[in-house]
C-alpha cells in the first residue's frame, strides 16, 4: 500500500511543506552503504544511465521499467487510476541529449488499461542529473527551465499526479505543482513516487 | 466538479498508525496475542481502522512527545502492508504490526544471525560469543541481539568492534533502554546501525516493571523472525533464550546451540531442541556450513 509522507517523513523533504500532498511505495536508502533492498536495487536500476544502453546490463533496467509501473498500478485503487491525468517529471536532459532517459514517461505509458498518462511538462534545455550535481536546482530555477505541452493540455484533467521514481528535496514537484497549477488553476495535484529518498545520516 | 484525490488514495500514514498502535495498546487488556488474532480476523485493516480518529492524533502527539522528552528526534515506523515492512516478520505466531526503529532500516534486508544467551555468562561464555561474532562478521552476517546484560551485549560489542554490522532488537521502547550500563551501546546502535522496537510507549509508561518484564520474551521472537537463525551461546534451564530457541523453530528458522550447553549435566533444554531439529555446534563451521548451504539452495 501506498505511504502518505506525513509529518515524521516531512523534514526529509526539504522544499515541501504540509500543504503538499505526497505519497511513495518504498523508501531509498542507498549512498548509504548498505544497499539490500528491494526497493534501493529496483531504483539502481531504474537510473541506469542510458549510455549502458546495449550492453547486457541494460535488460535490468527494462526489467525495473516494468516492475516500477507494475508496483505503481498495484498501489493505486482502480478509481484513481481512471479518473486521474499522470504525469511525469521530466528527465534532466533534453530528448535531443544523448543522455537523454525517458524512464518516468515509459513507466507512466506501461501503466496502460485506461490511463490518462501525458507529458505534458517539457524541459526546456538540459540540467545536470540532481543525484549527480553538488548543488542541486531549487524549485525557481527547475520551474524556469520547464515549459507545458501545449498540444496536451485538453481534454482538461480532473486530478493530476505527478509521478517520478525518487523523492529527494522536493524541488522538482514544487516546480511541476507550480507549472502544473497556473495551467489547472483549481485542480488537485498530488505527487506519486516509487521511494522517498531517506537521508544520509541521524 | 473536481473531486479531491483524497477520496481515491487509500494510503498508510505513519504517524497515524503509530498512534491508533499506542490507542489500542492504551487498553490494560491488549497484549500482542490478542492484538494479532484481531489482524489475522481482519487482514485488510490497519491500526487507524481499529480506533476513532481522535484518539490515534492524540496518542500520535504524547507519543511523538514521550520520544522527544527522552531525547529520540529522529525515529521511523514500519507499519505491516506499508512499504519496507519485512515479510518475514509474519512468519511469527504472533507478528507485530508496527515497529519502532532508529538507524539504518536498511540492515534488516542484509543475511543476519541472532547471537544470544544469560545475562549472566561465564568468562568463557563471553568469550566464545566475541569469536564466533568475528567469524560470522567475517563471513559477510550482520549480528542481531537484545541488548541484554551478557551473552547480549558480547554479541553487540564483538560485531562492532570487528567491523561488522549490528542490529538490537530491544524489549523497551525507544524512550528507554535496560540495563543502564548499555545505555551508550544502544546509543551507538541507534546511531550507526539500527535499532529495533515494538514496546509500545505510552503503555510502558503506565504500568510497572513487573509487567513491563513481559515485553522481553515478546521481543526474542521477533528477533528470530527477523533473522534466519539463533544460535545459543550459554543458557540456563529456565532462561528466557529459551523463548527464542523455541520461537526459532516454529519459525521455520534455524537453532543453532554451542556444545559447551550440552556439557553442562544439570540442562536438560539442550538435548530437547537437538532432537527437535537444533544443529550442536562444535566448531565455527558446523554453523557456517549450514547457513552457507542456504545460499546454494536458493
Amino acid at each position: 500500500m501506498l505511504t502518505k509522507l506525513d509529518e515524521l517523513n516531512l523534514p526529509d523533504h526539504w522544499y515541501l511543506t504540509a500543504d503538499d500532498e505526497c505519497y511513495f511505495i518504498g523508501e531509498y536508502t542507498a549512498g548509504r552503504g548498505f544497499a539490500h533492498s528491494a526497493t534501493n536495487q529496483l531504483i539502481l536500476n531504474l537510473k541506469k544511465s542510458v549510455d549502458r544502453c546495449g550492453l547486457p546490463e541494460w535488460r535490468h533496467k527494462e526489467m525495473a521499467i516494468r516492475r516500477a509501473a507494475v508496483e505503481l498500478r498495484n498501489s493505486l485503487n482502480p478509481q484513481f487510476l481512471t479518473s486521474a491525468t499522470f504525469v511525469p517529471i521530466p528527465p534532466s536532459r533534453v530528448v535531443e541529449d544523448p543522455l537523454y532517459d525517458d524512464r518516468m514517461s515509459q513507466v507512466v505509458r506501461l501503466l496502460d488499461g485506461g490511463v490518462d498518462g501525458r507529458v505534458l511538462v517539457l524541459q526546456l534545455a538540459s540540467m545536470r542529473d540532481a543525484h549527480s550535481a553538488a548543488n542541486r536546482p531549487g524549485p525557481g530555477n527547475l520551474y524556469s527551465n520547464y515549459r507545458i505541452d501545449n498540444t496536451l493540455v485538453d481534454p482538461r484533467p480532473s486530478q493530476v499526479a505527478i509521478v517520478d521514481d525518487v523523492l529527494t528535496t522536493g524541488a522538482h514537484f514544487q516546480a511541476m505543482k507550480r507549472i502544473l497549477l497556473e495551467t489547472y488553476p483549481d485542480i488537485p495535484v498530488v505527487g506519486l513516487f516509487l521511494a522517498r529518498r531517506v537521508p544520509n545520516t541521524e | 466538479m473536481a473531486t479531491a484525490p483524497t477520496a481515491y488514495l487509500r494510503a498508510i500514514s505513519p504517524l497515524t498508525e503509530m498512534g491508533a498502535y499506542e490507542a489500542m495498546w492504551a487498553d490494560d487488556e491488549t497484549t500482542f496475542a490478542s492484538l494479532a488474532a484481531r489482524f489475522r480476523e481482519s487482514p485488510e485493516l490497519l491500526p487507524s481502522d481499529f480506533v476513532t480518529d481522535y484518539a490515534a492524533k492524540y496518542f500520535s502527539e504524547i507519543t511523538r512527545q514521550m520520544l522527544r522528552d527522552a531525547g529520540v528526534n529522529q525515529f521511523g515506523v514500519r507499519v505491516h502492508r506499508a512499504g519496507e515492512y519485512p515479510k518475514k516478520l509474519r512468519d511469527a505466531e504472533d507478528p507485530v504490526e508496527l515497529l519502532y526503529y532508529r538507524g539504518s532500516w536498511d540492515l534488516v534486508e542484509t543475511r543476519s544471525v541472532a547471537v544470544v544467551g544469560t545475562r549472566e555468562p561465564s568468562q568463557l561464555s563471553v568469550e566464545h560469543t566475541s569469536r564466533l561474532v568475528r567469524l560470522l562478521v567475517k563471513d559477510g552476517f550482520t549480528i542481531v541481539s537484545g541488548l541484554a546484560r551478557g551473552i547480549d551485549a558480547a554479541a553487540h560489542k564483538a560485531a562492532v568492534g570487528g567491523g561488522g554490522k549490528t542490529i538490537a532488537v530491544i524489549g523497551t521502547p525507544l524512550t528507554h533502554s535496560y540495563p543502564k550500563e548499555n545505555a551508550q551501546l544502544q546509543e551507538r546502535i541507534a546511531t550507526d546501525f539500527l535499532l529495533v522496537s515494538q514496546v509500545p510507549i505510552y503503555r510502558y509508561s503506565k504500568q510497572d516493571y513487573r509487567r513491563n518484564r513481559g515485553f522481553f520474551p515478546e521481543r526474542n521472537k521477533t528477533m528470530s523472525a527477523l533473522t534466519e537463525a539463533t544460535i545459543i551461546v550459554e543458557a540456563g534451564q529456565t532462561s528466557g533464550t529459551l523463548i527464542q530457541a523455541r520461537a526459532a523453530l516454529r519459525q521455520g528458522r534455524k537453532l543453532f546451540i554451542l556444545d559447551s550447553c550440552f556439557q553442562n549435566p544439570s540442562l536438560s533444554w539442550p538435548r530437547e531442541f537437538e532432537t527437535r531439529g537444533a544443529i550442536r555446534v562444535k566448531e565455527y563451521d558446523d554453523i557456517r556450513r549450514n547457513l552457507l548451504l542456504d545460499v546454494n539452495q536458493t
